[in-house]
């Protein structure tokens, strides 16, 4: 047990920094938000395929760099901090689903495309609300030559418009089990809608009319059950990483303005009031940070680790909240306004802690394991 | 960054384990419940000197002074074993007063103190609060003037815990009456025994035992003075964050949440099952999801202890984390159990006789005991984010 970032994950982190600082600016990201932009943020995207920011989890003879899930949520936290597109999560969470779910022969069919960031991805195996419902909302019917037709729609998929391939879960019509599929997103009879969601969230209705599936797009079978409850378990854990980094930049940039800002001839940063906020802030944030590496420390063992994955969401989303809406108490009348940008992390905070689900729902799942527990 | 116990860290829990299971005999048990530390020369004496057998009082300590020279990890994980059990192990003499000793003291400081206290022969009482100097402690005024070979004492030290079972006072007095505040401050060990030493009980909510201790022209040698005189002020801060770790594992939290699930699922004296509440399964869940941080933060600690720096701002949030949690946990079981939580303390008709209602009275102590939660926050936001002192 060592229970701090390692001195290699601090430099990845520093130089995630300086990317993300150089690649990342608020600009781009409130560009994207409108109407008609162009998703595609190429600069950004070579750049962190450079980086290896797409592969750092999965193994070399996939394409990947061998390193563990401890090194994507060291990214994930800088990623929440530069409020990166989620475009960049989807295809990281898509590739990590296929190394997770997948045989060898789909691993090597489609990672190692994934992982050099020369494909994007983005998957819908759980619900939106509520990432421990895992039941398939597509159905597969059987069709000729073990290749199937998928039917339905799913709901909330991220960044679907930029995807070229989704992983998605149906339930087999003829025996009931769950099926992982890899679909080409651009399939005929598949359709993508977006949702007007806050923050500019890209999230669609994609729906599958009789979406044709050869047997090689067939990712997983039979007891998939725990390996898709572990493939939302990262989503979720990753996911409140990201909340770490919203969480880290927004007190960050709330001290500074404390500091700067001054009122009674005093800067507003030397009343106590305004210290116990920020106080309160880091202690939250310290929570959610310890709570979310344990996690995905957790996980990267091979657990399913929905204890850990539910005291991971149910700190991050209370930080997440508390530290937004305090900024914007310590900001006052300049935080409220959108020029000062401090929106956008709110935005992003109240997005990441609800889908999959907040700290009611994680706490659900915390309650479904101390069950779990007291039958043993 | 890594949270599993490795197999020497394992095999260390193991150990401890092993050690708990042999020596926390029903006796030692059941004088605990009865007089908890105050049974003088009874099961407590004689489990503390199983412990310094074992090396274990000086087990985080470097080799040359006498210890067995192992990191922070296993001290946090051996406290933390300790309090899940609910038994003392090492007090704040070994694991707050010896380090700053090694870090500040004289040659013949180290000398002299350090090899009793690791055989648990010199237990410290820490004198730093006064009547006029709590939270403001800098203003302290208790004096010990220069005369000839020896310091002469005068003052009065208040909330010194554990005088009545201490061979020693680890005071903090003024040295020098002209300096302001931090500087003029020195600390220097003086025998509880010596003439001029007058303790009185104070007895708190919890049942729990702390002194008012008076000093009367007190003399002690020059040489009991630790470190530089004057230079004092930097060796309690330093001595006060080691205090907050150690004060701050988790494992007497575990415990109480642990018991509080087992109680859950027992028919109350009216025959209702807390645990079918949905409301208290929710709030309960909440509990076990910060108790978990809790001992994770402790791991923090101790992990960037080990790594040679001292974590003022991390063992201020997690005082903060665990004596607020501490009060919650309190809270919640009283709601849980409803009247049979109010049964009292040591009644056998009480739920474990009646741990979780003394639990109510003890919890306030460690939200202001061992620096106010409002300073430490103060501290997260001062030396964690640089934010202005208010002219504290």
């Amino acid at each position: 047990m060592k229970a701090i970032l390692t001195s290699e994950q601090r430099e990845f982190a520093l130089s995630l920094r300086a990317l993300f600082s150089a690649e990342c600016p608020v600009s781009l990201v409130r560009a994207l938000a409108e109407p008609g932009a162009d998703r595609s943020i190429s600069t950004l995207w070579k750049a962190l395929a450079e980086a290896g920011v797409f592969g750092l989890a999965i193994g070399e003879e996939y394409g990947g760099s061998g390193g563990s899930l401890d090194d994507v949520a060291v990214f994930y936290a800088e990623a929440g901090r530069a409020l990166c597109p989620t475009t960049v999560h989807s295809t990281v969470l898509t590739a990590l689903a296929i190394d997770q779910l997948g045989p060898p022969a789909a691993k090597a069919a489609w990672l190692p495309a994934l992982a050099g960031g020369s494909a994007r991805g983005t998957t819908a195996l759980y619900t939106a609300r509520d990432a421990a419902v895992i039941a398939p909302v597509l159905q597969a019917n059987p069709a000729a030559a073990g290749s199937w037709r998928l039917t339905g729609t799913a709901d909330y998929v991220a960044d679907a418009d930029v995807a070229d391939l989704i992983v998605v879960s149906a339930k087999d019509t003829t025996s009931g089990q769950t099926l992982v599929f890899i679909i080409d997103a651009h399939a005929p009879g598949l359709s993508t809608e977006q949702l007007a969601m806050a923050g500019g969230h890209p999230a669609f209705t994609v729906g599958f009319a009789d979406v044709a599936v050869t047997a090689d797009g067939l990712l997983g079978d039979g007891d998939s059950e725990p390996s898709l409850r572990r493939v939302a378990n990262t989503a979720v854990v990753l996911g409140s990483l990201d909340l770490v980094g919203v969480g880290q930049a927004v007190l960050d940039h709330t001290v500074d303005y404390t500091k700067l800002r001054h009122q009674f001839g005093r800067p507003i940063a030397s009343f106590q009031a305004a210290q116990h906020l920020i106080a309160n802030m880091h202690i939250a944030l310290a929570a959610a940070r310890l709570a979310a590496h344990s996690a995905v420390c957790r996980i990267a063992r091979g657990h399913i680790a929905t204890r850990e994955t539910a005291i991971a969401r149910m700190h991050a989303a209370t930080a997440a909240r508390l530290i937004t809406l305090d900024a914007h108490q310590l900001h006052g009348g300049i935080g409220y306004v959108t020029e000062t940008d401090l929106h956008l992390w709110t935005e992003r905070a109240r997005l990441g802690s609800t889908l999959g689900g907040g700290a009611d729902v994680a706490a659900s799942w915390l309650e479904e394991s101390m069950d779990e527990r007291e039958r043993r | 960054m890594d949270f599993e116990l490795d197999v020497e860290q394992r095999a260390w829990l193991a150990e401890v384990r092993e050690f708990l299971r042999d020596n926390v005999t029903p006796q030692l048990r059941t004088e605990l419940a009865q007089h908890d530390l105050e049974f003088p020369g009874g099961e407590v004496a004689r489990f503390r000197r199983k412990i310094g057998e074992k090396g274990w009082f000086g087990l985080n300590w470097p080799r040359e002074y006498g210890g067995l020279g192992l990191g922070a990890v296993h001290q946090h994980l051996l406290m933390n074993e300790f309090e899940y059990w609910g038994v003392p192990g090492p007090d704040l003499t070994v694991t707050s007063v010896a380090p700053m000793i090694m870090r500040h003291g004289t040659e013949q400081n180290k000398s002299e103190w350090l090899p009793p206290i690791a055989k648990g022969e010199i237990i410290c009482a820490v004198g730093y609060s006064e009547p006029e100097a709590g939270t403001d402690l800098a203003n302290l005024r208790t004096r010990a003037v220069r005369v000839g070979p020896e310091w002469v004492i005068n003052g009065s030290k208040i909330w010194n815990s554990g005088a009545q079972r201490a061979t020693h006072e680890w005071l903090c007095v003024r040295t020098d009456p002209d300096s302001a505040r931090h500087r003029g401050i020195s600390v220097i060990i003086v025998p509880v025994d010596s003439p001029g030493v007058q303790i009185r009980p104070l007895y708190a909510w919890s049942g729990y035992r702390t002194n008012e201790v008076h000093f009367h022209d007190v003399r002690v040698p020059l040489t009991n003075l630790i470190g530089e005189v004057n230079r004092g002020w930097t060796y309690i801060t330093g001595a006060l964050d080691l205090e907050r770790g150690a004060l701050t594992n988790a494992g007497d939290l575990r415990r109480a949440l642990d018991d509080l699930h087992e109680l859950a699922r027992r028919p109350l004296r009216d025959g209702t099952v807390p645990a079918h509440s949905t409301a208290l399964r929710r709030r309960l869940a909440h509990a076990e999801a910060d108790v978990e941080v809790a001992t994770l933060m402790g791991y923090e600690a101790a992990s960037i202890l080990d790594s040679g720096v001292i974590p003022t701002v991390e063992v201020s949030v997690e005082k903060i984390f665990t004596s607020e949690l501490r009060q919650r946990i309190a809270d919640l079981a009283l709601d849980l159990l409803g009247p049979d939580g109010l049964l009292a303390h040591r009644s056998h008709d009480a739920p474990l006789a009646g741990k979780f209602e003394r639990l109510y009275r003890a919890a306030p102590l460690m939200r202001f005991g061992g620096g106010t939660n409002e300073v430490l926050r103060d501290i997260i936001a001062q030396r964690g984010h640089g934010m202005p002192s208010y002219g504290r």
